[in-house]
């Protein structure tokens, strides 16, 4: 049921409706010319072809201009900048000609999946996963062949007698030279008797070579760069979203009429989970919808967003708040999922040997544990959307753009043929945007005001409210150590606490080397979960996070136990495996100064982690960091100094994985010193940031020295934004115990005492 | 509704909108200018950061019936002919992550080099204590001082 002030208006009088409210002065206040920018504010590509594409990604202008069409959103890392690097390689283009254009859903999907190459086109990251880095790679190549025919054919001469480089054709023998533009349109006609082979890594000039800076940054320091929350479409209104403050809860009464005569106000809609279309057709969502139902809630739509936020305040709403409400502390949850680590049974994720054979040896035996977190990225949830009965719209700053418009199809339950989805610039998320809860939610309300562009904005504190929030988990080992002070048998169970099983994660967990490789000849590792009613959801690193500080800390506390030098317990241990580790190991602790004497209250630590297939050799992130602390007789955690080293092969962009590398290891200190949402009655007790402590500046930041030495050079290219997220928590929590001897086994670790006298 | 007369960017705007809207919305809602963002509405995060009368102030949570009659500068309105020094920088040392928090931070700190061309470390602390959840702090840092490096060495 909707109440409607008044019937939906054409976009045309809307138009003018928020043109009337600005009496004097141009709406482009500050807003200089059109810009030859990179990547444009408005960075959408269109649907169907041109007739001067070299490819459904590339496209060259009579100007010179090469335009990429990528898959990969732009959420910080640099993968959107990344996949028109990959393309450039064997295009042989000027990269300050290049332009990079969001790719079209609705076009993959008329095209027979053209961008949805390599793993998935989600989160970029992957921009260099090996499939689709081969297939830019080639792509690139077969454009460049083009051009390098056309401008044979013109100059009747043998192309191989031609070159390319610097988006110039040259043929050196008599000097002539063509630019791509000036070929492009006779290239795009051109069919090759075969593809060209791609050249070895070893002949690159420009992956691995260049560092660019990431291409969206000219239009985004001018506050030109379109975000999700910042799109704006001709008849545009505006609705402020209330679901539930109970995960679950369903909406039982509210009372439009309280607020529909406010200014502004143009309607109340209630979105309903018994409103889903479905989508007509077999759906190509990345991770489907179960994680992705619509919430039941209520949307206050308005002309303009304060308006509709103020309106939404005013409106008196009741709720079935359901079983969650019955969760009257955090506690209470966190209790039945410890209790699950004595449960008699479990899922067995890993066993060799027979840890019941076992006897003797010094037994260690901890619990460890880490809270829900929420994503707090400082771009709050929003997108846009118009649905009419014909076809729909969507703008939104998704981390995945092909599980979004599936997303959008489900829920309207239109043919995907007329649905067409806008990828804009991603703040942040950090996964909160993958599963399309978001979108869906966006939608959903649009469809209850058909016909009208509508643009949905969670406040801050909904954000907070109705996160997917990061998986509590409790670990246990227990160890039994040799002679040798080296364990003979490994223990370990793990609860996890949440509804959405897709996030309850082992990576990171019993894939480590040190049960994998045999080094540990007994192990038994198993698994439970809790399902309660407060949603998880992805965090940078889903687990692995929380498994990272739970291994390298308990890790930590064999070594202790044993009498042996962390490092030298951690190499013993990486002895059979390969060799990147140990190699991480000895750079990182080179760098920091390891062994060194420190004065009281200050310590050094150490730990390591790979993301996301730590079993697997050669493959894949292994991150080791090194914290230098200092506790203050206080207890302030003062973290001095950071050195990382990684392998993740080879590295397409050096200072593009120095910066994540950076941001990564400042989001993991946050997480495991700050960060904590309590949740009572249900509902979440952090409403904004005032009461969510996050670092800033004013903080003691730690010096972070990224180190390349540890890189294998193997071929691979691999991921670099989750797996430094693990190792920086234990390498500080094992610096605090060298520096106090006070072991921390639960984040975030603002919550324990450290003081000392 | 009310009539309220202020300056963004060097031009007069009337707007006619209830003056208790914070100015936040104003800009962004009513005149057009999404430079200047949301992220939590108490003036905790800072990315909402605009010059009012020259000071940087976050826009979340003034009300446009206390601009009246002030100006207001927007990061839209930062740069003249040239980029501003901070958003060269900010390009020529890859400082974004996300970028999201980034045009809040650069009006602060550009705030901050006119009221103290050569910041310290701990001018710069006290000045940018706007949240960046990618963690861009160390490269924000950075920026600031070279920025004020070349300022004070004329042309970049």
């Amino acid at each position: 049921m909707n109440a409607s002030r008044d019937t939906p208006v054409d976009s045309s009088r809307r138009r003018f409706l928020i043109n009337a409210s600005v009496l004097a002065g141009g709406l482009a206040l500050g807003i200089r010319a059109e810009r030859s920018d990179a990547a444009q504010s408005t960075p959408w590509a269109p649907d169907t072809a041109s007739g001067r594409e070299l490819s459904a990604w590339i496209e060259i202008t009579p100007e010179d201009a090469v335009i990429i069409r990528v898959p990969t959103p732009e959420i910080g890392n640099g993968a959107m900048t990344q996949a028109a690097m990959n393309v450039t390689e064997e295009l042989a283009c000027d990269w300050s000609k290049v332009r990079v254009e969001f790719c079209s859903m609705h076009r993959d999907f008329m095209e027979g999946g053209v961008y949805n190459r390599g793993f998935l086109p989600f989160f970029g990251g992957h921009g260099t996963n090996k499939d689709r880095l081969a297939y830019a790679l080639q792509l690139g190549a077969s454009a460049r062949e083009r051009l390098k025919a056309a401008a044979a054919q013109r100059w009747g001469v043998p192309v191989a007698d031609v070159t390319a480089q610097d988006s110039v054709i040259t043929h050196s023998a008599s000097g002539r030279t063509l630019s791509y533009g000036a070929l492009a349109a006779d290239a795009a006609s051109i069919t090759l008797d075969a593809e060209p082979a791609l050249k070895p890594q070893s002949e690159w000039t420009f992956l691995t070579k260049a560092s660019p800076a990431k291409l969206h940054i000219p239009p985004l320091v001018r506050g030109e760069a379109v975000y999700g929350i910042d799109v704006q479409v001709p008849g545009m209104v505006h609705a402020a979203l209330r679901q539930c403050p109970v995960h679950g809860g369903k909406l039982k009464s509210y009372k439009p009429e309280v607020v529909l005569d406010m200014p502004g106000v143009r309607a109340v809609v209630v979105v309903d989970p018994a409103k889903t279309r479905g989508t007509p057709v077999e759906s190509q969502a990345t991770w489907g919808f179960a994680t992705n139902q619509v919430q039941s809630g209520v949307a206050v739509i308005a002309d303009h967003y304060w308006q509709a936020k103020t309106a939404l305040e005013a409106l008196p709403v009741e709720w079935d708040l359901g079983a969650g409400v019955n969760w009257k502390d955090t506690a209470m949850i966190y209790a039945e999922g410890e209790a699950l680590l004595d449960a008699d049974e479990a899922k067995v994720l890993r066993e060799s040997g027979d840890v019941n054979a076992v006897t003797g040896g010094r037994v260690v035996e901890h619990t460890y544990s880490t809270p829900y977190c929420e994503n707090a990225m400082i771009e709050p949830l929003s997108g846009t959307a118009i649905v009419s009965a014909g076809g729909a719209e969507v703008w939104c700053p998704t981390q995945d753009m092909l599980q979004a418009y599936w997303v959008a199809v489900d829920e309207t339950g239109l043919k995907p043929e007329t649905v067409r989805m806008h990828q804009t610039y991603v703040g942040g998320r950090f996964g909160r945007s993958t599963q399309g809860d978001d979108v869906r939610m966006v939608v959903a309300v649009a469809k209850e005001y058909p016909g009208v562009p509508v643009k949905t904005i969670w406040s801050r504190e909904d954000c907070f409210e109705q996160g997917r929030y990061r998986t509590p988990i409790f670990a246990r080992y227990r160890a039994q150590l040799g002679e040798d002070g080296y364990p003979m048998a490994v223990r370990s169970r793990a609860s996890f606490i949440g509804t959405h099983p897709i996030y309850q994660l082992p990576l990171g967990y019993d894939d480590q080397p040190y049960f994998t490789s045999g080094i540990i000849p007994n192990v038994h590792i198993s698994r439970n979960n809790y399902p309660v009613s407060v949603m998880n959801g992805a965090y940078r690193g889903p687990c692995y996070n929380t498994h990272a500080f739970t291994v390298e800390t308990f890790i930590d506390e064999c070594a202790v136990a044993a009498g042996i030098d962390p490092l030298a317990y951690r190499l013993h241990l990486m002895s059979r495996w390969d060799e990147a580790w140990s190699d991480c190991l000895r750079v990182a602790a080179e760098k920091i100064g390891w062994g060194r004497k420190l004065p009281r209250g200050e310590g050094l630590g150490i730990a390591i982690s790979s993301w996301p297939s730590a079993a697997m050799r050669g493959t894949g992130t292994v991150v080791c960091s090194a914290a230098h602390v200092a506790i203050s007789r206080a207890g302030a955690i003062e973290v001095k100094r950071v050195d990382v080293a990684f392998d993740c092969g080879r590295v397409a962009n050096a200072d593009a994985v120095r910066s994540q590398i950076e941001g990564a290891t400042l989001f993991g200190m946050n997480m495991t010193l700050n960060e904590q949402l309590t949740i009572r009655d249900g509902v979440t007790e952090q409403r904004n940031f005032d009461s969510y402590p996050m670092l800033r500046l004013r903080d003691p930041l730690p010096d972070i020295h990224v180190h390349f030495e540890a890189l294998s050079g193997a071929e691979r290219i691999d991921i670099i934004g989750e797996a430094p997220v693990g190792p920086i928590g234990p390498a500080i929590g094992n610096a605090i115990f060298q520096a106090t001897g006070k072991r921390l086994r639960s984040t975030p670790f603002r919550n324990h005492d450290l003081s000392w006298s | 509704m009310a009539v309220v007369n202020f300056s963004v960017n060097g031009q007069a705007v009337q707007l006619d909108a209830d003056p208790s809207t914070p100015l936040l919305w104003a800009l962004r809602d009513h005149l057009g200018l999404t430079g200047t963002k949301y992220g939590c509405g108490i003036a905790q995060c800072g990315a909402c950061t605009v010059h009012l009368n020259g000071a940087a102030t976050r826009s979340c949570i003034i009300p446009l019936s206390a601009v009246a009659g002030m100006e207001v500068v927007t990061i839209e309105g930062l740069a003249g002919e040239q980029d501003h020094v901070l958003q060269t920088l900010w390009y020529e040392m890859n400082v974004p992550q996300c970028g999201y928090c980034q045009t809040g931070i650069i009006m602060a700190a550009a705030d901050l080099l006119r009221r103290k061309p050569d910041p310290s470390d701990a001018d710069i602390d006290n000045a940018i204590t706007n949240l960046c959840r990618c963690g861009t702090y160390p490269r924000v840092r950075a920026a600031i001082h070279r920025a004020a490096a070349q300022l004070a060495g004329g042309a970049a």
